[in-house]
């Protein structure tokens, strides 16, 4: 599906609907160019999930981050990780779990994300305004 | 009384060796940035297979360099958080296994408050005062009213100051780290040319700079003959003015005469000439520590390790590092 966002609250609003679907052991992969709204929907699926939404900062710092909600949540952004570190970051043991793993730049680990991944992309169209097309779920 | 510390909660490895929480013995940081420079970026494996590398010959170094044996040390103070995960794990480890093995009292310390920490190794600010610290992984507003009572007053909701520098560094294709880039460049630019947005956040003392970057982005796009030395300038000018801006306001709502500034970016020349002046127009008292004290290092570490120590809080070896660890926040 297809929706249009023409700001960082409608983007919000898109995570919050699509966290609200989210089941144990489901895989969000974002894609995005720098800007595109990334950390702005995770904040939003966090916060259905009962996560404080200021607590969801850029993890381009830390890569994984964790929160204690209702059942644990990753927030993975891969923006600074190299195809050689991929083997070395332990990937596999957030994916398919207990928890929700919502990962930023899903593009740097391409064949490392189950088959039934929700994906999610993010286009820049206009200042503000965003094409977000969510494949693998319906919300 | 000596403390050794250590810090690898980011791309430096970092071993000090500190007396009585203020006076520095030694303090020996393997600076890691001619391996990030080809990568663009903390690359976090990188980070922690150099750390490895480097735990042993850094330590040794800062003992020599201090003329200490481990018997001479009262105790060990090792950062567990913030950080990268990978990396925070080998200092963990590293002093656990030094402090089993000599028998030597273990602390855990927060990086944030050794930021914090840092200023004591060289002034005596009172009390109480307001601290920025601001970096690569951190952009936070602190109340300090004494050694150990920190209250959060805000921070950033999405991208610290200095990663928003080397993302618009990378956007500008300045390699890594973007910082001093941008810096340098912007001083040969006209910061009026362009105006990119101030998120103020009207009511809150929380930072937002995932904005500037989009807006960055947004005027890359639309002006692709564009002047990477306006850019700069102009990105430059809407950082430093929020930075300082804030800060301020924090002081004067919070009735505090002193302000101390923290982190890599706190070595940026703009913002330590703009703080100046406000500090000078505001009357308020301001302290910058050298930059070698502001970046990461150890030596921060093992002053405020020092007065855990004094204070009998001592950490276990089932001390274990955390990635996310707020310092004196309502759910921290």
């Amino acid at each position: 599906m297809k929706l249009q966002s023409s700001s960082d609250q409608e983007t919000r609003e898109i995570g919050r609907r699509l966290g609200k679907r989210l089941n144990a052991g489901d895989v969000v992969c974002l894609y995005g160019d720098l800007g595109a709204g990334k950390t702005v929907m995770v904040k939003g699926i966090a916060s259905s999930l009962g996560i404080d939404e200021r607590d969801i900062t850029s993890a381009s710092f830390t890569i994984i981050a964790e929160y204690n909600a209702a059942m644990p949540f990753y927030h993975i952004d891969l923006y600074r990780v190299t195809p050689a570190e991929l083997p070395e970051l332990g990937l596999q043991e957030y994916l398919g779990g207990r928890g929700i793993a919502v990962i930023e730049w899903a593009e740097r680990a391409e064949g490392e994300f189950p088959d039934n991944s929700i994906r999610v992309d993010l286009r820049y169209v206009e200042d503000h305004t965003r094409e977000i097309e969510i494949k693998g779920l319906e919300i | 009384m000596l403390i050794l510390g250590i810090d690898t909660s980011c791309d430096d490895t970092s071993a000090s060796v500190v007396e009585d929480g203020a006076k520095i013995i030694s303090n020996i940081v393997s600076s890691q940035d001619d391996i990030h420079r080809k990568y663009g970026g903390v690359v976090p494996e990188l980070a922690s297979r150099r750390h490895i590398e480097l735990i042993w010959p850094v330590v040794h170094e800062a003992m020599h360099a201090a003329g200490a044996k481990f018997k001479d040390i009262s105790a060990i103070a090792v950062t567990n958080g913030p950080g990268l995960i990978g990396s925070l794990l080998i200092g963990v480890g590293f002093a656990k296994a030094i402090a089993y093995v000599h028998k030597i009292p273990l602390v855990a310390v927060n990086h944030l408050e050794g930021h914090i920490q840092a200023v004591f190794l060289e002034a005596r600010p009172g009390f109480p005062f307001i601290a920025l610290v601001v970096s690569g992984g951190h952009t936070s507003i602190y109340r300090v009213d004494d050694i150990g009572i920190y209250k959060e007053i805000g921070r950033t909701l999405d991208d610290a100051a200095g990663e928003a520098y080397d993302k618009v560094a990378k956007l500008l294709g300045f390699s890594y780290p973007g910082g001093p880039a941008i810096d340098r460049i912007a001083a040969k630019g006209d910061a009026e040319a362009i105006n990119f947005p101030r998120a103020y956040l009207k009511g809150s003392h929380d930072f937002s700079f995932s904005g500037i970057k989009t807006a960055v982005l947004n005027y890359v796009r639309k002006n692709p003959d564009n002047k990477k030395e306006d850019i700069a300038a102009g990105f430059q000018s809407a950082v430093i003015e929020v930075l300082v801006d804030k800060v301020s306001d924090t002081a004067k709502k919070e009735n505090i005469g002193r302000i101390v500034l923290y982190g890599g970016v706190s070595a940026n020349s703009a913002l330590r000439k703009l703080m100046k002046k406000r500090a000078s127009d505001d009357g308020i008292e301001l302290f910058l520590p050298s930059t070698h004290l502001c970046t990461d290092n150890a030596a921060m570490i093992a002053a405020a390790g020092f007065h855990h120590y004094t204070k009998g809080i001592l950490a276990d070896y089932s001390l274990n590092p955390s990635a996310y660890m707020p310092l004196g926040s309502a759910d921290g």
